[in-house]
């Protein structure tokens, strides 16, 4: 784990640091003097070696205090409080439903493979897949919004239960988003499992179909799907950009939009380190789950 | 308890199966009785129809693709080609139980062995509480034969050594006394030592349980080790059929004949002594494409015209009293 850690944290170094150019070029614009750059640079910290630096980046890992904002000159920490709430608000129900109604339908889908609905919802989800993201919002806020009226079109209201009519929107357009890729994975896992030869036992000993898969192939299921699930919670903190920015959510995803269009560069910085730290906690936890559903996973 | 009595009768079977490159007959016409307390053996190559008629006898052939055409399986004096899913479920793994080819893959990987033991139980005699069904469970797994069975209980099946899966899976389908066992080449995965073990095991509990077997597997000697009676299948067919005893010493059919010829052994009696082992010549034709007449006549010595079919298909006659060959030309 800390040798992963220490690894992203160099990447993370190398690519601010040295690929991303001169940053006090781009924030004094082009008519800056050497004294002025000089100055900046010694304000912001740049002057000091770069193994300070990189340690810098390693510390924040751990203690999340990844500095001020450039622009706002904010507690970047203090940032990401702010900006998390609204971002969880809208991601958690999302992915939690989108997780129930993805499985859901796969199941469904599994029971009755090779008919006619199987046929109809392969196709539907490829289908899905292939229009764009932007597509699916503006028409929801176009047609569903704006015109019947069924929701708010964008903002937020902080506090419960005040943002509810704000997220229903952006939750329903995330769990549609997803359900095309999230079914198409889940029925191949289950139909993997469908055609193995415990399935055939458990046919020969005269379970019927329903039981077959709600208990022997769903439990076996259970593995990938375990991974797919989890490894998709870290992202859940840095909220949809896409959404967020069409929906006027001011999340994480807002800022971070912003931070890129501004070159603010500490605030990207943060963002990358806190996913990349979400990242490697929520593997871990994923391997501390397989010893849940797979008898052959043993922590030593 | 009578001696022979008839508890299986599968009649005229005809399975189908609609595959890319069209309809193929897998079973075509099969005829064969499993009688209480006797093993009967169905002998073949692979694709030769006997895991297909094992698995239309569970009602499992997989639909689609496959599908049963006509024919009767008459159980108990019922029909079971008749019978709807329900019913079929209540018989499976109850009056009719199933091992596999595959014991390192047949068992769920993520339950424990016990718990898959129990489940048939549950399913099938719902009146037991679950002490009875962990009693009985520990007793079946000590009947097959696994040590220290209230340990081994609790482990999951990537614990066990081959062998004692199939153990396993014996003591499954033997948890609700089944009429019949199917047994569809439950040794092929095994190391040798461990074959012997478990057909002696399977041989054991027969006597005790009385119940009727059907040996599917393409190695005859496993039959010889086992069985009462053998069918030996053929492109969907039968083409022969007799007791254990005569098949060995007096094959009427060539393909018969060539099967026992190929088993590879010390003494020079069938032509080993050259120190090659003899072989069927040819391959098994395509079920796309069979030949008109006697599905083997290309890979016959004996064949003649009457082969190719200006006589039609040969049917399964009587040669000797309990003796059944499907030949034009069967051997002396």
């Amino acid at each position: 784990m800390v040798p992963i850690l220490l690894g992203t944290c160099f990447i993370i170094f190398v690519l601010f640091n040295m690929v991303a150019g001169d940053p006090t070029q781009l924030l004094l614009g082009k008519h800056a003097t050497a004294k002025q750059m000089l100055e900046l640079k010694r304000e912001l910290g740049l002057d000091r070696p770069f193994f300070a630096q990189y340690l810098d980046i390693v510390k924040s890992a751990f203690t999340f205090d990844f500095g001020r904002s450039w622009s706002t000159k904010q507690e970047i920490i203090e940032m990401i409080k702010i900006g998390a709430m609204p971002s969880l608000t809208v991601s958690i129900p999302a992915f939690i439903l989108s997780t129930i109604v993805s499985i859901a339908v796969s199941l469904i889908v599994s029971f009755f493979r090779g008919g006619k609905l199987d046929r109809i919802m392969v196709f539907a989800c490829v289908a899905m897949m292939s229009i764009s993201s932007l597509a699916y919002i503006l028409f929801a806020q176009k047609f569903l919004a704006y015109e019947l009226g069924l929701f708010e079109i964008s903002g937020y209201e902080p506090g419960f239960p005040y943002f509810i009519p704000y997220i229903l929107l952006p939750v329903l357009i995330w769990v549609v988003l997803n359900l095309g890729p999230d079914v198409r994975f889940y029925r191949t896992i289950i139909l993997d499992e469908i055609y193995q030869d415990y399935v055939r036992t458990a046919r020969a000993k005269g379970l019927s179909e329903k039981m077959i898969l709600f208990k022997h192939v769903l439990k076996n299921a259970m593995i990938p799907i375990i991974t797919y699930v989890v490894i998709q919670i870290p992202f859940l903190i840095l909220g949809a950009l896409l959404i967020e920015s069409f929906f006027g959510i001011p999340g994480l995803g807002g800022i971070t939009l912003n931070a890129i269009n501004s070159s603010d560069f500490p605030v990207i910085r943060a963002m990358t380190v806190l996913s990349a730290v979400a990242y490697i906690i929520f593997s871990v936890i994923t391997d501390v789950l397989y010893t849940l559903v797979d008898p052959r996973v043993r922590l030593k | 308890m009578s001696e022979n009595q008839k508890i299986l009768e599968v009649k005229d079977l005809v399975v189908e199966f609609n595959t890319d490159r069209g309809l193929i007959t897998a079973v075509n016409g099969v005829n064969f009785e499993v009688y209480r307390g006797k093993s009967i053996g169905i002998v073949g190559e692979s694709g030769s129809g006997k895991s297909v008629s094992a698995l239309a006898i569970m009602g499992l052939i997989p639909n689609p693709p496959g599908r049963v055409k006509s024919g009767i399986i008459k159980y108990h004096g019922e029909n079971l080609l008749d019978k709807s899913v329900g019913e079929m479920r209540k018989i499976r793994g109850n009056k009719i139980a199933m091992i596999f080819q595959e014991p390192m893959t047949s068992l769920n990987p993520v339950f424990n062995v016990g718990n898959q033991i129990e489940e048939v139980l549950k399913l099938h005699q719902p009146e037991l509480s679950k002490e009875d069904r962990h009693v009985k469970g520990v007793e079946m797994l000590s009947l097959v034969g696994i040590p220290s069975p209230e340990k081994r209980y609790k482990e999951y099946p990537h614990q066990l050594s081959g062998g004692m899966r199939q153990r396993v899976m014996i003591a499954m389908a033997l948890a609700c006394k089944p009429d019949i066992l199917i047994a569809d080449e439950p040794t092929t995965a095994l190391d040798v030592t461990i074959q012997a073990q478990i057909l002696e095991l399977m041989n054991k509990l027969q006597k005790d349980l009385g119940m009727g077997i059907i040996m599917i597997t393409h190695d005859l000697g496993v039959v010889a080790e086992t069985c009462d009676d053998v069918a030996v299948m053929y492109c969907g067919k039968i083409v022969e059929k007799s007791d254990v005893k005569s098949i060995f010493n007096n094959p009427k059919h060539p393909y018969t004949k060539g099967l026992i010829e190929s088993i590879p052994s010390f003494d020079s009696t069938s032509g080993a002594a050259k120190g090659r082992l003899p072989t069927i010549e040819g391959m098994v034709p395509s079920l796309f494409e069979l030949p008109e007449g006697c599905s083997f006549q290309d890979r016959c010595e004996f064949s003649t015209e009457d082969c190719r079919g200006s006589k039609g298909s040969p049917s399964l006659t009587k040669v000797n009293e309990g003796h059944k060959v499907s030949c034009f030309n069967p051997l002396q």
